[in-house]
This record gives C-alpha cells, structure tokens and sequence, in this order.
C-alpha cells in the first residue's frame, strides 16, 4: 500500500503516532484498551496463550481487565484469523462491534470470505500490523521459548529467519492491507509506532483518540517497508523459480505430492475452503469401484485409493483465485509437503490471468463471477511462458 | 429388477452404414460383459425416425419389456424429440432413454471404417453406463400466461398493447414518466397535413384508457424480471412512493423510447443557454404556443439557418429520420413567420422514397437555400462550414436549429440487464437478427419495439410494435400447455454454504438466497437446466437433475475403457 499512500490519506485521514516507550506490543494493548474504553466497540478479538503455553488460541472478550493476557504480535497462527471472523459473522452481522487485531494475510482471508458470503464486515473493525512472519507449528510446539526470543529477534528486524515458514519469507504483503487501523512499527526507532487509519470507520475511532498526529514518522517507516518488500520479493522469484522446476508436468506434481497420506489437513486448516463438506470428501466425487477396475485393466494397475493428485490439483482449481499465500496448508501437512510454495505458485499465476489480487477490498467482484468479453487474452502467451519457465534449459 | 438395455443403431441410409460397421458393433455388444447383470438387446434400422422405424421401437420396448433405451443415431438436434416421444407413447419413462450421435460424430468425420466402428462402438458403451444410471423424470406441463408487460407508453408502447388488447389479451403497461403518448405529444406543433404523428399518438392514449384489457402503472419502473416465454415475474417499483407490486406475464415488449443528443457535448458546437439555438423539438413547442416562434430578446428572426447532423461524427450513425424532421420544419418555419430567410446546412439527403422527395420539392419550390457542406460548426448563432468545395466560411443568423441524433434513453442499458438482452454498438437494443427477426431479442418471450431499437419515425415505430405483437399472438396461445423443464437443479441444503456463486452465474434468475438458513435455493419453475450452477459449485450441493456427475463420470469412464 505503500505507493497508494496519498491516496489512502484522502479517504482515510492522517496518520498517528504513539511515542516509545510500552514498545509496539504494549502499545498496541493500550489504544485497544482506550477503544472499548471509548465505547467504540463492544469486543476485541486477540489471540491468547494457551495454558499449556505452546500455542494460542482466538478470544472474544469485552472484559478490559483480560487485555493484559493477550498477545498481539503471537509466534505462531494456529488457527487462520478469517476462520475465526466467520465463525462469527457467518450467518449475517454481527451483533456485536468488535474490533479485531490480526496479521495483514488473515485479513486478506477476511476480505476474501467476504467476498463468498461467508464473514460479513459490516460490524467488524479489522486492524492489522507490520508482520514479521510466523514460526513453524512444528518447531513451536517442540520449544516454545526459544521459538518466542527467534521471533521477539524477527519482530525487532522485521525480517522472517531461521524457522519462519516458507510461506512468510516469501510474503511481499506483510504491511498495510485494506483494514480499517493499521499499527506501522517496522524501521521507527525505539519502539515508536504510527497508527494509521484505513478506512472513514478507522478514522472515525481514532479520531476520538486524542493521538499525536504522527506524519513525521511516515518515511522511515515507508522506506523501511520497501526495503523488505524487496528482500522478500527476492526470496518469493527464488522459491517461484524452485517451485516451477519441482512441480512442472505431472510427474512434477506427483514426486511433490507422492508422500501425501490424503488426510486433507491442508483442506481443513485453509481458510478460503468455506465448503460444509469438501466435494473431494463427498460421496459425488468418489470414483465408482467398477471404474477403478476397469482403469486397472486397461493400465495394468492403479494406485489405491486413487485420486491423490487429484484432490490438490482441483483444490487448486477450486480456491486459488482466492488464495492469499498465508502457508496454513503446509504448517497443518503431517509430512512436510510444500504444499503452500506450489499453492502460492499457482494462485500469483491464475490471480494473474484475471487481473485479480486476491484480499483486496470486498467492494471487488470475484474473477469467477463476472464474464468480460476479453478476460482471457493472453492466457495463450501465459502458459507458454510458465512453460519455458518450468523448463529453462530448452 | 434386472435391466434390460435396448440399444437400436440407426443406417441413417448410407449416412452411418457406410462408415460404420454396424454388425461388427451389434457383435461386440452382445459379447461385452461389462455390464454384470445387465441384460442388452442390440439391433439395428435402416431410419429409426421414420413413421415405421418409430413403430418398431414402440413394439419392441412392448415387447421385449425393455427397462432402458440407447439409439446410435445421429444428433440430438434433430431427433431426440422424437425417440422422446416413442418413449412417451409406451411405459417408458423418456428420462430412462439416451440417444448416442454416432454420425457427426463418427461416419461423418472419420474416412476409416475402423476407426470410426471403434469410437462408435465406445460412445455406445459410454451410453449404455449412463443409461443405467439415469432416473425416471416426471413432465408436469403448466398453462401458458397469455398476458403481456409492455415497457414505455409511447407510441410504439400503446400501439402494442392496443394490438393486443383487441385479441382479448391483458396488457400492462409500465410508464417511467407521469403521461402516456411519449415524445410523439412534443411533435404537435411539427405535425401538418392529414398524418398528425401528435393527433395519433394523442388518440391512442385515449383508446388505452378506456380500455378494460389495459392497465396503466404511470411513474413506475421495473425493478426485476424472473422467468422464460410463457411465465415471466415482474416486480414494479413506484416512483412515487416506492411501492412494489408484482405482476405474472407470458411475454414482454420493451419500448423505452429514445432522446436527443445534446450537440453542446459535441466540440464543434459553442452556444449557451442565451444563444437563439433550438432543436426540432424546441421549436415544435414554440409553433404550438400563442407566441409562435420568437427570439429570446423579443423579436421575430428574420434569418434562421438550419444546421443538419448534429453528432453524427460523435455518434457515427445517421439517425436517418432529422432531414425529413428539418425540412417540414423548414416549411413551418416560412408559414408561421412571413418573409423569413431560411439556410439549410446539409450534408447528405436522406428521406424516406414518397412523401421525401415531395417535401424535398415542396423545400425548394419554397424558396430555402440549400447549401451543401462538408462539415459545419456553431459559436452561438454563427455558423461556420466547410463546402463540398472545400471553401471555408462563416455566416451569422438570428436563430439557429440544429438536428441532434436521436440516442436511446437513459433507462436502456439498465432494461436490457433486467432483461437479459444485448445493447448494439450504438446502445440501441440490439434484434435478434437485424433482417430474419428484427421484432424479436435473444431472450425467448422479450421483443422489442420502437425507438428504443434505433432511430425511427412514428410510423416505422407502429410499425414494429404491431409486428412484435403479432409474433406474441402466434407464440403465446390460449389455452396451450408449457411443459417446464424437468432436468432441473437442485441444491442439497446440507451441503450448500450460501456463497453465492451459483446467484452470481444463473443467467435466468431462477437461484435466490435464504438468508437465515445461509443457503441458496433453487425456484424450479423458472430454471432451465443450462447446468451453469452445477460448475460454479466447489461443495457438490448443486445437482442437475438428469446431468448429474455419477452419470457423466460413469459414461466417461466406460467410453474410455
């Protein structure tokens, strides 16, 4: 968002700052505090510890005195925060105005589940903050308090390292996304931080804040962000450009996915799968025995039960318009697939080809949903360059 | 019970019989064991669809006690209406039927005989497993609506309903303004001799309100449209206090009429309100008023220059009627206002074969000065032209009128989305086919009339309107059944998430939402089967009856074998 900063200035007013000294995650906390406080929201939705202290769970809560408990900034991101949006604004509007505080991908989730019916924004005041990255599941839950000081290191750097998952070093919208407040603290010294208002709603909030106007701290900020938007997007043509080797043609896709144990995981923990029940776990989608048999004799054997590549592949076809490359599958795949690199891959790809970006305002229509005479030109020129991509060396 | 497959391979003459090798099939078929208990009858014909070939289907399915029927034939284009109606004459319920195109498909498009047996033989097979996964379907014919929904109270509008209405039909007509009669009332004072479009439209407003088959709703719009030819749903919506109302028709007239270009748009004409520039229209009112036609400040205009085809350039079409409009103005104008000079700026004449070469005479004989240019401009009430010649020039006169376009109403592109219908690349409604259908729209059940399909005169757009009705009364007869579709969707509430999906690509309407289940519903009276929310659908909660993914997977999968 950083290029569109006038822009968003005009629509949703100017930034503010919040002086050092509680530090970003701190301060975070307070302007939260002061929002319930000011009456301009019935409840907050943060994430918490979990008693058992290696993971965190998604609590709605209006009670201030819980506050100090919550982690703002969590390790890890068990649950996708879009879940968490749904199960609370599936049917219609909330009853309540709640405010949610949630990295820049869960909101793009939100965005998307909006788009399909599935969260409804209208009571929800959603508000993001410079991401850093989230550590592997695996690794969190083997040692929690070494995985929290890596990631206390990544917050402070504002650079994913060591065991942050793929799907984060490779993720260029780890900043500003369409929220109503974000909380800007990458590159400002000392534990500064800007709050900056991203919708009229979020400016409407803040404004009865009595905050110090911050646009002072704007271009450190900026041009730290493009710093490692660049970093980052370095990694993401370096992990595109492995992806494409490794997954290009079907014996491509099937080494990628020959050790998947078909357990769906990926399905489960994705949160732009809205499905009740998944079309690859009904009964429809199963393939007749008869035809297995017949498959046999004429290849002279099948792999049983059928349909592994299947089900990713027409996953694929099914959500990645919306995908918004938040990694959730691979952390959730029991047997370290990939599965978020070649999801990601693929998502820029199809997003591409209907000159759509998944997460943006839920005012856009979904690309599926809408015919235009000349929406596919260049698709041709597309797969062949994803070919000579795949293949480098012809 | 242990099915019982018929499967009758039609010769077509020589058309299937001559590349492929039927025999060899009936053969292979009968010792194909693919299909477990499943017993198969396999014969062939020479024309299965003739009077005799369909006989012998009848007596066989009698006969033989067939559970299930697959004709290699040829398209289902041509005859899958007929074995339909074999099956419809016997016990068998035609949704247990499949006919298999084994001549475009095969003998037509593959010179070798083989080849062309082997792929015939496995589109059968595939028909076959399909087949036998098909259920019985039940047709629940409805009676047809014979009413009609006419869009604009124009002339075309009124003269539609009026058509209509004298063969007893119900007509509702839907006006957006506060009157009937439309832009032919502003033509008054325009209008001469014994055809007055004005006097016309003025006594057809009165016909319709006396008529007990019309009804009238003024200041109202529409606001949706749901269904097919036959059955349509309209919801009105008031103008006036927002009030809906529902009506049910079995077809719909859209003639929304059109407006007039505003030439100040255009770059080459500068003039204000305060400058003496009038259109057509203008000036019709001015005849028709107690002042006559005066200057802003006052007086009388002693020269008042023409100025045709305003907008064409813009526009790029000719709109075909303003010569004549100008030219009658042009003799008005001489009437009402003795000794006045009149400048025609033309271009090209056009004007209708009779009465245009009379007002063309009458123009001349009159004593206007015709000059022909190349293209023209205004600065107020100056105009500056280009001749033919390529002599530039200007010339100052006291009163200016121009001839805009005529352009569709605002309304046009908003009635054509509620009606599923093309706009042409002018914005008009487009016909169906220009020359073979030019009252009718892709939408079966909605024609149109008017200007609201380009620019007309009064006559042309009667015309029209009478020809769309005529085609309703020919389509939509009393007492005549419409059988709905019965390969219907459905959708599996269990399964459904409400996404929305299936609503965003339904192109006749038939899927709205439940909100407070959170899922979307199927209204079967209005769905056609197209199949369009079956391949939007990522859960598998959408079904097409008769096209559901067992029977296409089953017919894959063994044509494949």
């Amino acid at each position: 968002m950083i290029s569109g900063e006038e822009e968003r200035m005009d629509a949703a007013g100017i930034p503010y700052m919040i002086r050092p000294g509680k530090g970003p995650e701190g301060s975070v906390l307070d302007l939260l505090g002061q929002l319930i406080g000011s009456g301009g929201a019935d409840a907050l939705l943060l994430p918490f510890r979990v008693p058992s202290g290696d993971s965190f769970a998604w609590i709605m809560f209006s009670d201030v005195s819980l506050l100090k408990d919550a982690v703002p900034f969590p390790a890890t991101m068990p649950v996708q925060g879009g879940r968490a949006l749904r199960s609370l604004t599936r049917k219609e509007k909330g009853k309540l105005r709640i405010i949610a505080l949630m990295r820049p991908c869960e909101i793009r989730a939100g965005m998307e589940l909006s788009k399909l019916g599935q969260v409804n924004t209208e009571n929800l005041i959603l508000a993001s903050y410079d991401c850093p990255g989230a550590v592997k599941l695996e690794d969190y839950v083997a040692d929690p308090v070494s995985c929290d000081s890596a990631h206390s290191e990544m917050r402070s750097r504002g650079e994913p390292s060591g065991n942050a998952r793929s799907a984060c070093s490779t993720c260029v919208d780890f900043s500003m996304v369409d929220a109503d407040i974000h909380f800007g603290y990458f590159g400002i010294k000392d534990g500064g931080m800007l709050v900056l208002p991203g919708s009229p709603a979020g400016r409407a909030l803040l404004e009865g804040l009595n905050l110090e106007e911050g646009r002072g701290l704007l271009p450190q900020w900026e041009a730290e962000i493009s710093r490692l938007a660049e970093r980052r997007a370095a990694t993401r043509e370096e992990t595109f450009r492995e992806t494409a080797e490794r997954i290009s043609g079907f014996d491509g896709m099937l080494a990628t996915f020959s050790n998947c144990i078909g357990c769906h995981n990926c399905q489960s923990a994705c949160p732009i799968c809205y499905c009740r029940l998944c079309y690859f776990d009904s009964e429809v989608s199963r393939t007749d025995p008869e035809a297995l048999i017949t498959a046999a004799e004429k290849r002279g054997g099948i792999s049983i039960p059928p349909d592994r590549i299947m089900f990713h592949t027409g996953r694929l076809a099914h959500m990645s318009l919306s995908c918004v490359s938040c990694g959730q599958c691979s952390d959730a795949c029991p047997v370290s697939i990939p599965v978020a690199d070649v999801f990601s891959f693929v998502a820029e790809r199809t997003q591409r080809a209907f000159d759509y970006k998944s997460g943006r305002s839920d005012g856009e229509a979904l690309p599926l949903r809408r015919f235009l005479k000349n929406e596919l030109d260049g698709v041709h020129e597309m797969v062949k360059d994803a070919e000579s991509e795949a293949s480098p060396n012809e | 019970m242990r099915a019982k497959v018929g499967v009758y391979i039609c010769e077509c003459g020589p058309n299937i019989a001559e590349k492929v090798d039927i025999d060899g099939i009936i053969a292979g078929l009968s010792e194909f064991d693919g299909f477990g208990e499943t017993e198969l009858v396999v014969k062939k014909y020479g024309f299965l669809c003739s009077k005799s070939g369909r006989e012998f289907l009848e007596e066989e399915i009698r006969n033989l006690g067939l559970t299930h029927l697959v004709i290699g034939a040829c398209s289902p284009r041509d005859h899958d209406s007929t074995f339909k109606g074999v099956c419809g004459r016997t016990d068998l319920n035609p949704y247990l039927y499949r006919i298999i195109n084994i001549r475009e498909h095969c003998s037509w498009v593959i010179d070798d005989v083989e080849k062309a047996t082997e792929k015939a033989e496995s589109y059968l097979r595939g028909g076959i497993a399909r087949v036998l996964r098909q259920s019985e379907l039940f047709e629940n014919p409805i009676d047809v609506n014979p009413d009609v929904l006419v869009i604009g109270g124009g002339v075309a509008g009124m003269q539609a309903a009026l058509s209509l209405a004298a063969e007893d039909r119900r007509v509702s007509i839907v006006e957006r303004s506060d009157r009937l009669g439309g832009r032919a009332l502003e033509l008054s004072g325009l209008s001469s001799g014994t055809f007055r479009g004005s006097d016309i439209a003025a006594g057809q407003v009165e016909s319709v309100m006396g008529n007990p088959y019309i009804d009238v709703f003024l200041n109202t719009g529409v606001s949706s449209v749901i269904g097919f030819l036959g059955n349509f749903v309209i919801e009105l919506l008031s103008d006036e206090d927002g009030a809906t109302t529902e009506i049910s028709s079995g077809a719909i007239i859209a003639a929304t009429g059109c407006a007039v270009y505003d030439p100040s748009l255009s770059g080459s004409y500068n003039y204000s309100d305060r400058d003496d520039v009038y259109n057509p229209l203008e000036i019709s009112r001015m005849l028709s008023s107690e002042g006559g036609v005066a200057l802003r400040s006052g007086g009388r205009p002693e020269n008042i220059a023409l100025v045709h085809c305003a907008g064409r350039d813009e526009l790029n079409y000719c709109s075909g009627i303003c010569c004549g409009v100008m030219m009658k103005t042009a003799l008005l104008l001489k009437e009402s206002i003795p000794g006045v000079d009149i400048t025609e700026f033309y271009r090209d004449i056009c004007v209708p074969p009779h009465e245009g070469r009379q007002l063309y005479e009458s123009v001349l004989e009159a004593g206007v000065d015709l000059v022909r240019v190349e293209s023209a401009g205004l600065s107020g009430t100056t105009v500056s032209f280009r001749e033919k010649s390529g002599v530039e020039d200007q010339r100052s006169f006291d009163m200016v009128v121009t001839a805009p376009a005529l352009i569709p109403s605002p309304d046009t592109a908003d009635i054509a989305l509620l009606l599923g219908i093309p706009l042409d690349d002018t914005g008009f409604f487009q016909e169906a086919h220009r020359m073979t259908d030019p009252s009718g729209t892709t939408t079966d059940g909605v024609f149109i009339a008017g200007t609201s399909q380009g620019p007309r005169g009064i006559l042309d757009s009667m015309r029209f309107a009478r020809a769309s009705a005529g085609l309703i009364l020919t389509r939509l007869i009393i007492g005549e059944k419409l059988v709905p579709e019965v390969a219907v969707s459905e959708i599996l509430e269990a399964y459904c998430t409400g996404c929305g999906n299936c609503l965003e690509v339904c192109v006749y309407g038939a899927i709205y939402s439940d909100g407070s289940k959170g899922v979307s519903v199927v209204n079967e009276a209005i769905c056609r089967g197209c199949g369009n929310c079956f391949g939007s659908c990522p859960s598998g909660a959408l079904r097409t009856k008769h096209f559901t993914n067992t029977q296409l997977y089953r017919e894959v999968d063994e044509a494949l074998r």
